[in-house]
Parts: structure tokens; C-alpha cells; sequence
């Protein structure tokens, strides 16, 4: 079947692209080089995709492209965060998560210090400026709202694109949605500190991790369990030495051992930040419940219209 | 008969795609087929989100193009009757036609917010530049012994104007007007990409988020309509301001 749609003209450069990388694996990461990618940049430096037979190339594309590409089978991985999951095999696309980095959702409400907006009870009645209203921002944001017993209707809602950390400095919202490890120390650094309210400290919600394609679960679950290892090791390297993950990143990031002293600081507050989300005593292990809370907030917020077997959507199966 | 034509090119062009589609068992998310796009067009009118985006996508293009038009005539006017001013200037209208919009839209909405102003600005700036150079154009091809004939009659600068300038520069501006009503789509769904919670640039946003790709489509097909009507209205513009051109040439 996939052949008969593949020889057509229309797909002709996504099978060109495709048969670029044939050798090896692209990943689409979902999001501009950064140093959030670390454990990627030192796994694949220190040689732990070469050991598993993993020829690994980095795509910096959308996070939808990449989940589409999976679901085509044109591609194999991509990194998600976890409602594309669900909301990917609403729509038939037969993608599985298999292997879960982020241990929290990294979604929060920040505000002013001095504003008086520290819990979710704060946010009625208050202007909050939001990338936009889909994604992992407006999940965490409905999420957390659900959680305070408050709907959208009690707050006025801005889709101001990526400029929150402008936003809120400029005063023109009193509250932005930020991811934890980044705009609240952008916001800190230039003198504008930042109450933060984590969506993790309300609920449990399935976070990002490695999405699989079912076809190479089916097909090829050595390479699966493969990329998964090298992917812990990655973690777990860049957990355990920072510093080194940080100068090896440099190799990965254009541009990052370009910046000042403080704006290197600043990245580097971003990885510490970031790797208390990777921290966990079952590296990889997704939670069931994580993922019934996630169905429930996509329920809740009409982006699901019934339930769906959830043990399909995501899998222990190949941790090592 | 002829007129038929582009209905039976169409209707065999989404016959075709309707028939690949099934054949070749495309998964809908990636290339739905027209019947599926129809389905969903149906239900986007239906609960009333298709008028309401499509009406707010509008009003953003109207002002857009008002605004971008207003202001590239105006500014057109003065560059095509000081050489001094165009040459100030033009270097530097020309440079910004090299900016991306993408990039400088974020800066609008951080500027103006995340309002319908941002997006009327960004549909006005990619409209400027189209009808700036036809206007330029339009005045600089009058011929002079046609301002001769108007001196020699006493006219007054502002009946050169009036009865000369204009009638002689309007079919070139109409022309850019033409290209800057398809222009102006493309700027407010530009603006609505980057941060919008409305509008058919939202709803292509939604569209990709939910893997809802016959959405994608009803929201572009909406936006191509828009950019024909907008076309066939100003080309309506045309044949009714310039009828006694039509007239003269018969």
C-alpha cells in the first residue's frame, strides 16, 4: 500500500528527502538548535547512536511535521511533546510514544513578582498572552486553569506569538504562558523577576519524549530499543556532567560559544533548568496515569471528541 | 461554451484528485480527498466558525489594503513629481521590499499588539510596495505635450490634476492595485500565523495542530476565494472607471 502512494508525483521530494538520509535516521526534533538538546548532541558525540548501528541527523522542523512524516512512515522517530500523541492517533496517524525524557510538563503561568498572582486560583480575571491556542502551551494553560476550578471565559486570553518574554516586560500582558526552563530566567536575568506557576504542580500530564512510527515497532524493534538506549545514555551523561554537555553542544548550537560571558551563563541556567524535568529513578518509563490526565484535559477542552485506547498510544515495552 | 471551460477544468481536476486519492489510499492527513474537504466545509459552515474566521480575515484585508493603498498613492504621487524626494527616498523603499514579513511580524505585534491592527499594518505593508511603483509609474507616463495642452489652456495645478493626472495614471494604478488585493491575503494571514486566536491564518494554525488536514485545505480555499473576489472586484473597478478608454479604443 504505502508503496502505490509513495511512487506518486506528488511525494516526490519527501521520498528524495527520505532517500537522502537512507543510511541513517533523521530526527525531528521539533524546534530550533538548543541547548535543551544536549543529551542528543552528546550521545551522538560520544558515539552512543554509532554503537547501536544508528546513523543519526538532526531536523530542526516543526513538531507537527515530524509527528506527519512518523505517521507517513517516512521517518521513523520524532520528539513530541505528549498531547500530539493522542491528538495524532485521533486522527488515524499510527504513531506509538515509546520513551518519555521529560518527567514533568514544562508549561507554566508566569507573572511579576509583587502582582499577586501565585496560584491558579490568581489567574480569574486576569489578561494572559499565550504563543497561540493550540499546542503544549494552551494544553498546560487549560490544564492548569481545569485545576483551579476556572474555565477560559474567566480570563481574557492574547495569542501574542513567541514574544512573552516583551510582553509581560512591556506590561502589556499581566501574565504570559513560558515554558519553566526558559522564559522565567530570560525574564529573571534582565531584571524582571517572575512568580511561576508549573502546570506539574497541579497535574500529571504526559510530557515529551520519543515518538516511534507502528511500522518500525513492528518491523524493526532493535533499532527502537536501540535509539532508546543511546538516547538514556545521552541523558544520563548530561545529567551527571553539565558542563561537558554544555561544550559539546557548542558543536551543535551555532552561534552559542559566540555569546557574552552572561548570555552563556544564561544557557547554561537553561540545561539545569531543563534537567531537573529529566531527573527520574525509571529513565524512559511513561506513566499510565500521566497519560489518563492528559485524555482527560483534551476531553475537557474538545480536542477529543470520545476516548481512545490509550494502551495503544504509548509503550514500556522497549526501555532496556 | 467557452465560458464554460474553466468549470470542466475544474470539475476534471478534482475529479482526478478525488480519484488518486481513493486509489492510491493516501492517509487523509496528508492529502485528503475533495469529498472529505467537502464534508468538512460543510460542518466549518455549519457550526458557523468558518463565516466567523473568514469575517475577521476579511475585515483585516479590507483595512490592509485600504491603508497600503491610501498611503502608496499618496506617497507614489509625490515620488513621481520630485525626482529630489525619489531620490531620497527610493533607495530606501526599495531595501525594505528585501526584509522578509515574516521576520518583522513578530516585531509588529509586539509594537501595536497582539490586536487586528498588527495584521491590518503587515497586510498594508506588503500591499505599499505594488501600488507605489504603478503610481510612480502611472504620473511619469503622461506625456508631456498632454501638460503642454493643459498649460496652454491655463489649466491649475490641481486641474492637471484632476483632469489630466489621474484619468492618465488610473489604468496603471488599477494594475497594481490588482496585484496588491491578492497581496493583502497573504499579509493578514502572515500576521495571523504569528499570533492571532482568529481568523483563517488561525484556523490553518488549528488546522496543523489537531492533524486536521481537510481543515487546512477548507481554510485555504476560503483564502484563495477571498483573493479572487477581491481581484474580480477591483477588475470590475477597472472596467467601470476606465469605459471611456474601452469607448475610445473601440
Amino acid at each position: 500500500m504505502k508503496s502505490r502512494w509513495l511512487a506518486l508525483l506528488l511525494f516526490g521530494l519527501v521520498a528524495c528527502q527520505a532517500s537522502e538520509s537512507s543510511s541513517g535516521i533523521r530526527l525531528p526534533m521539533g524546534f530550533i538548535p538548543n541547548i535543551q538538546f544536549a543529551p542528543f548532541y552528546v550521545a551522538l558525540e560520544r558515539g552512543y547512536f554509532s554503537e547501536e548501528g544508528i546513523d543519526l541527523e538532526f531536523d530542526y522542523s516543526f513538531e507537527t511535521d515530524g509527528v506527519k512524516l512518523v505517521g507517513a512512515g517516512e521517518l521513523p522517530f520524532s520528539l513530541v511533546s505528549g498531547e500530539q500523541v493522542l491528538l495524532a492517533r485521533a486522527q488515524e496517524l499510527p504513531v506509538v510514544y515509546v520513551m518519555a525524557w521529560w518527567q514533568d510538563y514544562p508549561i507554566a503561568v508566569a507573572a511579576p513578582v509583587g502582582s499577586g498572582i501565585e496560584t491558579p486560583q490568581d489567574l480569574a480575571g486576569i489578561q494572559i498572552g499565550i504563543p497561540g491556542t493550540f499546542g503544549a502551551s494552551y494544553v498546560g494553560l487549560r490544564a492548569l486553569l481545569h485545576s483551579a476550578g476556572l474555565t477560559e471565559e474567566d480570563i481574557t486570553l492574547d495569542s501574542i506569538g513567541f514574544n512573552q518574554v516583551e510582553s509581560l516586560i512591556s506590561g502589556r500582558q499581566q501574565a504570559v504562558v513560558v515554558y519553566v526552563n526558559n522564559e522565567p530566567l530570560q525574564l529573571n536575568a534582565s531584571g524582571s523577576p517572575v512568580n511561576v506557576i508549573r502546570v506539574a504542580d497541579y497535574v500529571d500530564l504526559a510530557s515529551n519524549g520519543l515518538l516511534a512510527s507502528e511500522s518500525i515497532l513492528a518491523e524493526d524493534p532493535d533499532t527502537v530499543r536501540g535509539m532508546i538506549r543511546a538516547t538514556l545514555r545521552g541523558i544520563r551523561d548530561t545529567i551527571e556532567d553539565p558542563e561537558a554537555a554544555f561544550e559539546i553542544s557548542k558543536q551543535y548550537i551555532e552561534g552559542l560559544d559566540q555569546l557574552s560571558p552572561a548570555d552563556q551563563d544564561l544557557q547554561r541556567a537553561v540545561l539545569a533548568e531543563s534537567i531537573k524535568f529529566w531527573k527520574t529513578d525509571r529513565p524512559g518509563y511513561s506513566d499510565p496515569q500521566a497519560w489518563e490526565n492528559m485524555q482527560a484535559v483534551l476531553l475537557e477542552m474538545g480536542l477529543l471528541a470520545e476516548p481512545m485506547d490509550l494502551a495503544a498510544a504509548f509503550t514500556n515495552e522497549f526501555l532496556p | 461554451m467557452t465560458a464554460l471551460l474553466p468549470l470542466v477544468a475544474i470539475g476534471v481536476a478534482l475529479l482526478f484528485w478525488e480519484g488518486v486519492a481513493r486509489w492510491s489510499e493516501i492517509p487523509l492527513f496528508i492529502l485528503p480527498p475533495p469529498s472529505a474537504i467537502g464534508e468538512r466545509l460543510t460542518r466549518s459552515i455549519a457550526d458557523g466558525s468558518l463565516q466567523r474566521h473568514t469575517l475577521v480575515t476579511l475585515s483585516e484585508v479590507l483595512a490592509g489594503l485600504a491603508l497600503g493603498a491610501v498611503s502608496a498613492s499618496l506617497l507614489g504621487y509625490g515620488l513621481a513629481k520630485s525626482s529630489t524626494l525619489e531620490h531620497a527616498l527610493s533607495p530606501y523603499i526599495v531595501a525594505s521590499q528585501s526584509i522578509p514579513i515574516v521576520a518583522i511580524a513578530p516585531l509588529l505585534v509586539i509594537w501595536f499588539g497582539p490586536g487586528r491592527i498588527s495584521k491590518v499594518l503587515i497586510s498594508a505593508l506588503i500591499v505599499f510596495f505594488p501600488v507605489l511603483i504603478n503610481t510612480i509609474v502611472g504620473v511619469r507616463t503622461v506625456p508631456t505635450e498632454l501638460y503642454d495642452v493643459m498649460r496652454s489652456l491655463r489649466a491649475t495645478k490641481a486641474q492637471i490634476f484632476r483632469k489630466l493626472e489621474v484619468p492618465a495614471a488610473t489604468p496603471v494604478l488599477l494594475g497594481g492595485l490588482k496585484i496588491g488585493a491578492t497581496l493583502s491575503v497573504i499579509g493578514a494571514v502572515v500576521g495571523e500565523f504569528v499570533g492571532s486566536d482568529q481568523g483563517l491564518g488561525f484556523l490553518i494554525n488549528v488546522g496543523n495542530g489537531l492533524y486536521d488536514t481537510p481543515l487546512v485545505f477548507v481554510a485555504v480555499i476560503t483564502l484563495v476565494a477571498m483573493a479572487l473576489v477581491l481581484y474580480g472586484l477591483v477588475a470590475m473597478l477597472e472596467r467601470k472607471v476606465l469605459a471611456w478608454r474601452i469607448v475610445e479604443v473601440g
